[in-house]
């Protein structure tokens, strides 16, 4: 199959040509039907029970995601000013598409509850009109201040900064209403800050930003190795290929994903960056073996076929390693994840297919006079040589040091991958200096929280939540969760009874508590709504029916560990203190899915990664027919993938979702270099049945190649980190790290083990070997 | 063929508006929206001198769960078309039985309300600034129980129709000032006994928030008198049916009823 495949190549070159473009030319138009969606609910299956309760919930109590609008002054933003103004941008966002009016919290559309003439109750909104003096800003303020439903929400209690929060009828249109708003603030300005936040946004504007930075990023990325191929080949021709068969792989990768029906999430859109380094390895390898042939024997044909032979088993291998190393993500329960791992699984194949085929169809059409100039570059003195020398020399000296060494690394990374420390925030997937980590920090550092998650509590019958020893189980819930640093707020319906009961007996403090009688509780209920207050309101916290109750728990970090933190001081609260008699108590809110799925990614990618890593293993052993070598053969990746994550550990990078996901490419990419040492070496030695002799040629051939491709890859994804979006960084420096760990493994510790192993590894041949 | 076909039916729905726009014109000429908005008033929210009925009113939210809450409710008019005293005394849900709610209307001012609140045994006054405001918590609001005067909206008398094999007119009425309850209402007034069939409320974007609908007309006493009513919030979802039944009119209510003692202990001649 070897030999058919790349004899066609070579005697067809135009037909391997034409056949790949007309595939490339069918998958590309499947583009146009690209479906974008970021929305991190569908980072778990639709049947996950945490998504139907999310659902429910929403249903139950008519709620919708938020955009939360932050205006900031440090001189105080409570003046008829800032606040005519506040009442007017608040009057446009009305008007704009999307937005849930009715739900809307601002001053001038939120009510508040205070005492009417004669000692009665009204309900009636904060602030109706615009206004004109100080007092009636002032006035606004304490109103705010002295509403538990309210304080901390719309107004710091410093008076300096104030918030609304704009309900939207779906996550995906957060970005462009967010966009909007931000032009209406722009459009009334003043001397106050604004700010938009709300997680919804973030996810949003991270799925159009993602676009935009892949805009920029892979052709920056596909400049760069050009011309660090270029720098090694001196060749435009034939370096023209391994792009191409890059290009390809892409495009038939991502046409078949969208083909499929597929949706491009956070992580299918990473497929093109993931696929650049795989495609050009192969490629890389090709060129340098073909050079180094070609350059002995002057014979172009020959060169081709030696090239492909010798490469032919390691480079499968290599893809198939790879391959299953992504295949393997498809056990985790994240359906994002598991199409990535799929289609990337498919994507190696293809690009090893490509570059078997076009790399050989591409140099058949070079002219040997072209040919001639680039088997004039002269390797053996250059820089790379001189580094080459150094590692062998090195690594002869001194390899028990470098085992031991190793050994000492094992030891050290152990240590970092117990720091590390797991976390995620769809936020902080933004650098620190964009404006939506700025409204995050500002608002946070202000207010109650722009994340929000609810605590639902469930009875059997209509009217549970009228219950007295209910309603005080929820008022002492929340006062315990206030606690908690995280927690800006915890509001309830115990907070509108007891409000209700103040203003009712004259703003009395001493009433400000529940009632002890049930009947009490619906009366006072009952009055909130005779009195102007809008059942909707209350709504938002009890069902009609009374059969379940909501609390917003409003967070002021949305970092996965400080929401897990909060959720698990609620089940150690529920734990010390048993529910009431038949009720039931459940989480929903974007902050708690993120936390369900991010434990299911951890778990997922844990016996992902094991998977690949026993398969791998099994592989390896297989194909060197040797548990030895096989297991000799994981160590360079062993190692990569310590010393990387416990690089993470030992820093404190968060343990987030790109992390996660690029273990198994760090096991896909890594593996490379130690199957192409190995079996290279090993054929060496078949060869010439001299030790020293195969492990200098070694060094010569699949050395430098490995080098080339160590420096090609790890420079040719520093334009990422310049990315304004941190996964995009973190790809970057992995590509980097990957490159560098693993090179160096493979081109250091692969021959000192040889070395001191050599008699166990390279028994002499019993027939040739006598006499 | 087909052309045909089209062109005729494009035709006659033609000639159907147009004809349609001229018996508008007609009867704009003829009839005085102002004076059938008053009549219509009139008929519906002041029927007979005083009044009494059984209350069951189904509220059902938009996932279609119910509620329901009864009460007795009393009407004294003072003045055909002007203040009227309402009593409301609460029977269901239990946890609400015996509250009691008193209305003073003021056709040109505020009206004044109380509350007694059993569980705290204590009168409250209840503010009456937001006539919008959803009463007890179902889709009809204050003003849609109470009324709205005639004289606060400019009425148009925009054609006759027939509704359900009733004559009716089809009147817009638009606030004169500035109002929160609707940017535009369509009414479809019966034209026999002027009672209101169907009631469309508008926003300011002009879409459809709410209609309300008469369900059930029936002769009380000689009283043409609608015993059932709904209202349907079409924008948010949910409905709430309100059904009147042992009514009986000019039963010759006192004054006194609608006082603070009776707030507290209900007057057992009408409420067993």
């Amino acid at each position: 199959m070897k030999r058919g495949l790349t004899d066609f190549s070579i005697h067809h070159p135009w037909l391997v040509i034409g056949i790949a473009v007309i595939i490339t030319a069918f998958f590309a138009t499947q583009f146009p039907n690209i479906k974008i969606d970021t929305d991190p609910e569908h980072m778990l299956s639709p049947d996950e029970p945490v998504l139907a309760f999310e659902h429910q919930t929403k249903i139950d109590f008519d709620l919708s995601d938020f955009i939360a609008v932050g205006i900031i002054n440090e001189e105080g933003a409570f003046n008829p000013q800032t606040l005519n103004r506040v009442y007017n941008i608040t009057a446009e966002i009305e008007e704009i598409e999307g937005v849930v009016v009715d739900d809307i919290m601002a001053p001038s559309t939120v009510d508040d509850i205070k005492q009417g003439d004669g000692g009665g109750l009204i309900i009636a909104p904060l602030m109706e009109d615009e206004i004109e003096t100080q007092e009636q800003a002032d006035y606004i303020f304490q109103r705010i201040k002295q509403n538990p439903v309210l304080r901390g929400k719309l107004a710091s209690d410093d008076g300096k900064a104030m918030a609304l929060f704009i309900p939207i009828e779906s996550k995906d249109q957060s970005a462009r209403i967010a966009g909007q708003i931000e032009h209406l603030t722009k459009e009334y300005g003043g001397d106050v800050k604004y700010h938009i936040a709300g997680l919804p946004v973030a996810e949003d504007s991270f799925g159009s930003q993602m676009f935009a930075q892949m805009a920029y990023a892979a052709p920056a990325t596909f400049v760069v190795i050009f011309l660090l191929l270029f720098s090694f080949f001196r060749n435009f021709k034939i370096i023209v290929a391994p792009m191409v068969v890059a290009v390809m792989s892409v495009i038939w990768t991502m046409g078949l994903l969208i083909m499929t029906g597929n949706t491009v999430h956070i992580m299918s859109s990473m497929i093109p960056i993931f696929l650049i380094p795989i495609a050009v390895i192969n490629s890389i390898y090709i060129i340098s073996e073909f050079h180094g042939h070609f350059t002995k024997h002057q014979q172009k044909n020959a060169a081709i076929r030696h090239s492909i032979s010798e490469l032919f088993v390691p480079m499968l291998f290599v893809s198939l390693v790879a391959a299953v190393g992504f295949l393997a993500l498809a056990i985790t329960p994240i359906p994002p994840v598991q199409v990535f791992g799929v289609f990337i699984g498919f994507g190696t194949m293809v690009s090893w297919l490509l570059s078997i085929t076009i790399n050989p169809a591409f140099a058949t059409l070079i002219s040997t006079k072209t040919l001639h100039r680039f088997a004039e570059s002269d390797e053996s003195q250059g820089f790379l040589s001189r580094i080459l020398h150094l590692i062998r020399d090195f690594s002869g000296k001194h390899r028990g040091g470098i085992i031991v060494g190793a050994l000492v690394m094992v030891v050290i990374s152990a240590v970092g991958l117990s720091l590390i420390v797991v976390n995620d925030n769809p936020v902080k997937w933004f650098k620190k200096s964009h404006p939506i980590r700025q409204a995050d920090i500002a608002m946070n550092a202000h207010l109650a929280g722009t994340y929000m998650n609810y605590l639902v509590f469930e009875g059997i019958d209509d009217d549970d939540m009228k219950r007295p020893e209910v309603e005080r189980y929820i008022e002492d819930i929340q006062k315990d969760l206030e606690e908690d640093i995280t927690v800006g707020a915890a509001i309830g319906l115990p907070d509108i009874i007891k409000k209700v009961r103040y203003e009712l007996f004259g703003a009395d403090s001493s009433k400000m508590v529940l009632p002890t009688s049930q009947d009490e509780i619906a009366q006072m209920l009952f009055i909130f709504e005779m009195s102007g207050g809008d059942p909707d309101d209350l709504f938002k916290f009890v069902t009609p029916n009374y059969d379940k109750a909501n609390v917003w728990v409003q967070l002021k970090n949305g970092d996965n560990r400080a929401v897990s933190h909060v959720v698990d001081r609620a089940n150690d609260y529920m734990a010390r203190h048993p529910l009431p008699m038949g009720i039931k108590a459940q989480w929903a809110g974007l902050p708690y899915i993120n936390i369900v799925w991010q434990n299911l990614m951890v778990g997922g990618m844990r016996e992902a990664l094991l998977l690949a890593f026993l398969v791998v293993l099994i592989m390896m052993t297989s194909l060197f027919r040797s548990i030895k070598w096989g297991i000799i053969s994981m160590l360079p990746l062993t190692i990569t993938i310590m010393a990387i994550y416990a690089f993470i550990g030992f820093i404190g990078k968060p343990y987030d979702m790109p992390v996660a996901v690029l273990s198994t490419l760090t096991l896909g990419l890594s593996v490379d270099f130690a199957i192409q040492f190995i079996q290279r070496l090993r054929t060496a030695y078949r060869r010439t049945q001299d030790f020293q002799q195969a492990l200098h040629d070694n060094f010569e051939g699949v050395g430098r190649a490995i080098m080339r491709n160590v420096l090609i890859i790890s420079i040719g994804f520093v334009p990422m980190l310049f990315s304004s979006l941190v996964p995009y960084i973190t790809v970057g420096a992995f590509f980097l790290a990957i490159e560098l760990v693993s090179g160096l493994v493979t081109m250091f510790l692969l021959p000192a083990i040889a070395r001191v192993f050599q008699k166990g590894l390279f028994p002499k041949p019993i027939t040739k070997g006598e006499n | 063929m087909r052309i045909t076909a089209i062109f005729s039916t494009v035709f006659l729905i033609g000639l159907m508006v147009f004809s349609d726009a001229l018996m508008a014109q007609d009867t704009k000429d003829t009839k005085d929206a102002q004076k059938i908005m008053k009549k219509s008033h009139l008929a519906y929210y002041y029927a007979a001198d005083d009044g009494v009925a059984e209350v069951t009113m189904t509220i059902t939210d938009k996932r279609g769960k119910e509620r329901v809450k009864e009460f007795v409710m009393l009407r004294l008019d003072e003045e055909e078309g002007g203040p009227q005293k309402y009593y409301t005394y609460f029977r269901k849900p239990s946890d609400i039985s015996r509250l009691t709610f008193m209305v003073y209307k003021t056709p040109d001012g505020n009206d004044q309300r109380w509350i007694y609140v059993p569980s705290i045994d204590l009168i409250k006054p209840i503010s009456a600034d937001d006539k919008n405001s959803s009463f007890v918590g179902s889709h009809f609001s204050y003003e849609d129980v109470s009324g709205r005067h005639w004289s606060e909206d400019t009425h148009t008398l925009l054609y006759d129709s027939t509704l359900n094999g009733s004559k009716v007119w089809v009147i817009e009425s638009i606030p004169k000032e500035k109002y929160k309850g609707f940017a535009r209402k369509l009414s479809y007034i019966d034209q026999e006994n002027y009672l209101p069939l169907i009631e469309k409320y508008f926003d300011k974007k002009d879409k459809l928030v709410r209609q309300f609908k008469a369900e059930q007309i029936e002769e009380i006493d000689g009283v043409v008198t609608m015993t059932v009513r709904s209202m349907e919030n079409i924008k948010k979802g949910g409905k709430t049916i309100i059904q009147f039944s042992d009514i009986s009119y000019n039963v010759g209510l006192d004054e006194s009823l609608f006082t603070e003692r009776y707030l507290k202990n209900p007057p057992r001649k009408y409420i067993k």
